[in-house]
């Protein structure tokens, strides 16, 4: 086993390793850059290393700096958290020279899922379902209707260099077939002088549905489960729960198989997530992208399998085999994440800066992986995300029960959150029900007033102390109430006037 | 002491008067009645650089940063931004050479960034709501728009410019 760990990464990442290899007895490094120096991964590692100016490219992502720091630490392994480095190959290769050990997959790994297309091509070939699309380019109507018809409706045509509404006809009923292909056609060749035309099946309600995966070096593939990511906020996840409600138990078995065949046909070591996408009226799944890394949601499946992932990453890298069989895992209650950002909660604007009062919710069943602190200032440079609230219930009902109640007890000053807009998601109907997919922030919230969003708190609180703080203020810079004289003659006087 | 406030786009007039044991804030919202509320100052204190209220019943962990005219002011996991004043206070403000209410003649930056495209030139008419510039912080890039319509009278940054929260980055003629 490792006897000392760089985590090249910041935030709450940083800790959550930080965390586990405490708890196995290995000493841990931070690394900060100097937008960190007062972080609190820094704080709480057992040695800290400066790499570099606040610029990600110069600290953070500075794979010279990192080695550098490794090398001075005399780490014998790096875990690179979410991020940053953790997807680069690059990083793994230049650690596998350097003779120290990287905790995630093969630099193979990494590559053979690092192209979108390639990987695609290569987990067709794996048997995985991808998006059913017609190969190349279709040139004439009869094409596209057999085409269409054995991709089955409702299907999405495109032009080849379509974009901005133009060129792109969603056609559900197939006699429409004909016109809409000519119509995309037309399009294509007179905006982007580009006739060529694909087809592919339109996805009507899109969820974000992943498996968690995990490989050894013994050549055992299990999966975790899936995880529902379909709120999101500018194609970033806000909230993941597991298990998702819109899949039912056979599919879900059917998901796994197919992330195991997935993670199989690459030889896959550690953790990894199959993403897909999935189609909620017609309960069918699609591959997307392998993530090869922890996912930032990694929480929501140690909740409900009571594996921590990361010791199950160490343990990996450290050339064990996996710790569980895949008829040992079970998927147990519920358990849902919230991410909580620094931000605007209508617009996502970010919004960086000092805490003042920082209480995060404590009690049953949950969890907080925070770095904020009282009195830490959010740096400008790198990601919003500060908080991320885990809670399990033994339903999902009163999983999402204690999500109101955490969040309710969440006190966090000087700076804007989501929290309020979490607030709202978590008491939407279609998040309640489960019918939401991945438009449904954008549908529902974006933009949203303010005073639509804020309307958990009496607003007089917020008008009767504002009223009497500006009160006191300018109390304080009315020199006609500043008195020189003690209060012994201001006494006096005023007795004089009584009399 | 009157107020004028206006906090998640509702107006409101506000009295606030202190007594030897109470504050008396009454409020008047803009299509409202005035409301009197009667706050012992027991149940107001101040502790901890934080604000202990308790309002029918309920304790609040308050605290409120001011601005100026602007005030922020949270409390359990929500937050307002208010704009309060009254004329003295706009007086102070206008005199400090700070834009006053209605837009102002400056585009600032809210926080601390980098400036990563302007889409506008000197000479520009804009309308309101008009993209001006766009602005990196927090690895997100963020348009900021025209606060009113206005000719654009000087860019006092560039593409690549790291540029400090507050800092004035276009002036309007």
């Amino acid at each position: 086993m490792f006897k000392k760990i760089l985590i090249a990464n910041r935030g709450e990442i940083a800790l959550r390793v930080i965390r586990t290899c405490r708890a196995m007895g290995i000493d841990t490094v931070a690394v900060y850059s100097e937008a960190d120096r007062n972080s609190l991964h820094v704080q709480l590692a057992d040695e800290a290393y400066y790499i570099g100016p606040p610029p990600s490219v110069q600290s953070y992502l500075n794979i010279e700096n990192l080695i550098e720091a490794a090398k001075k630490a005399n780490a014998d392994a790096v875990h690179p958290g979410y991020g940053f480095l953790s997807e680069k190959v690059e990083f793994a290769t230049a650690l596998k020279e350097a003779g120290i050990k990287f905790i995630g997959p093969t630099p193979e790994n990494i590559e053979s899922m690092g192209d979108k297309l390639a990987s695609r091509e290569l987990m067709k070939a794996a048997g995985v379902p991808t998006v059913p699309g017609t190969e190349g380019s279709v040139s004439s109507v009869e094409e596209a209707e057999e085409a269409a018809k054995e991709i089955g409706y409702p299907v999405i045509i495109k032009a080849s260099a379509g974009g901005g509404g133009k060129g792109i006809r969603v056609v559900t009923d197939p006699k429409e077939l004909a016109s809409s292909f000519r119509a995309c056609q037309s399009e294509g060749k007179n905006y982007f002088k580009d006739d060529r035309v694909f087809i592919e099946r339109f996805i009507q309600n899109p969820k974000h549905i992943e498996v968690q995966v995990f490989g050894d070096t013994h050549g055992n593939v299990v999966h975790l489960f899936e995880r529902e990511c379909s709120v999101q906020r500018r194609h970033q996840k806000l909230i993941e729960e597991s298990p998702s409600i819109s899949v039912p138990e056979e599919v879900r078995n059917k998901m796994g198989e197919v992330a195991v065949a997935a993670a199989k046909a690459i030889n896959y070591e550690g953790a990894g997530t199959i993403e897909f996408i999935f189609d909620n009226n017609t309960k069918e799944f699609f591959f997307m992208e392998m993530n090869t890394r922890l996912q930032v949601e990694h929480p929501v499946t140690e909740m409900v399998t009571g594996y921590d992932l990361v010791a199950e990453q160490i343990r990996v890298a450290a050339g064990e085999p996996l710790s569980f069989k895949q008829e040992e895992i079970q998927q147990k209650g519920h358990a849902i994440e919230l991410r909580i950002c620094a931000e605007d909660p209508s617009t996502f604007a970010p919004a960086p800066g000092k805490i003042r009062i920082c209480r995060h919710p404590q009690g049953p069943f949950i969890r907080c992986d925070s770095y904020a602190y009282p009195g830490y200032e959010v740096p400008i440079h790198y990601d919003p995300m500060i908080t991320k609230l885990i809670c399990w219930g033994a339903t999902r009902e009163e999983c999402i029960d204690r999500i109101k109640r955490a969040l309710a007890e969440f006190m966090l000053t000087g700076i804007k959150t989501n929290i309020v807009l979490h607030k709202n998601i978590i008491r939407h109907p279609a998040f309640i029900d489960g019918s939401y997919t991945t438009q449904f922030v954008d549908k529902e919230f974006t933009g949203k007033k303010h005073r639509e969003l804020f309307m958990f708190i009496d607003e007089n609180v917020f008008l009767i102390a504002g009223a009497i703080e500006a009160y006191k203020k300018q109390s304080s810079k009315d020199f006609s109430k500043l008195s020189l004289a003690s209060r012994w003659k201001d006494s006096g006087r005023a007795q004089q006037l009584r009399g | 002491m009157h107020f004028e406030a206006k906090s998640n786009g509702v107006n409101y007039e506000i009295n606030v008067r202190e007594e030897r044991k109470n504050w008396i804030v009454s409020i008047k919202p803009e299509q409202g009645e005035w409301e009197r509320h009667v706050i012992p100052k027991e149940d107001y204190q101040v502790f901890d650089n934080a604000i202990t209220f308790i309002y029918k019943q309920t304790s609040y962990l308050v605290d409120v940063l001011s601005k100026g005219i602007n005030y922020e002011v949270y409390t359990r996991g929500s937050y307002r931004t208010l704009e309060l004043f009254n004329d003295e206070m706009l007086l102070h403000e206008s005199l400090k050479g700070r834009k006053g209410l209605g837009g102002g003649n400056t585009l600032g930056s809210g926080m601390p960034g980098k400036i990563v495209k302007v889409m506008v030139k000197e000479g520009d008419e804009v309308k309101e709501g008009d993209p001006i510039l766009i602005m990196e912080a927090m690895k997100m890039e963020n348009e900021m728009r025209a606060s009113r319509d206005a000719k654009i009278k000087k860019i006092h940054v560039k593409p690549g410019d790291s540029v400090e929260g507050g800092a004035t980055l276009v002036t309007y003629e």
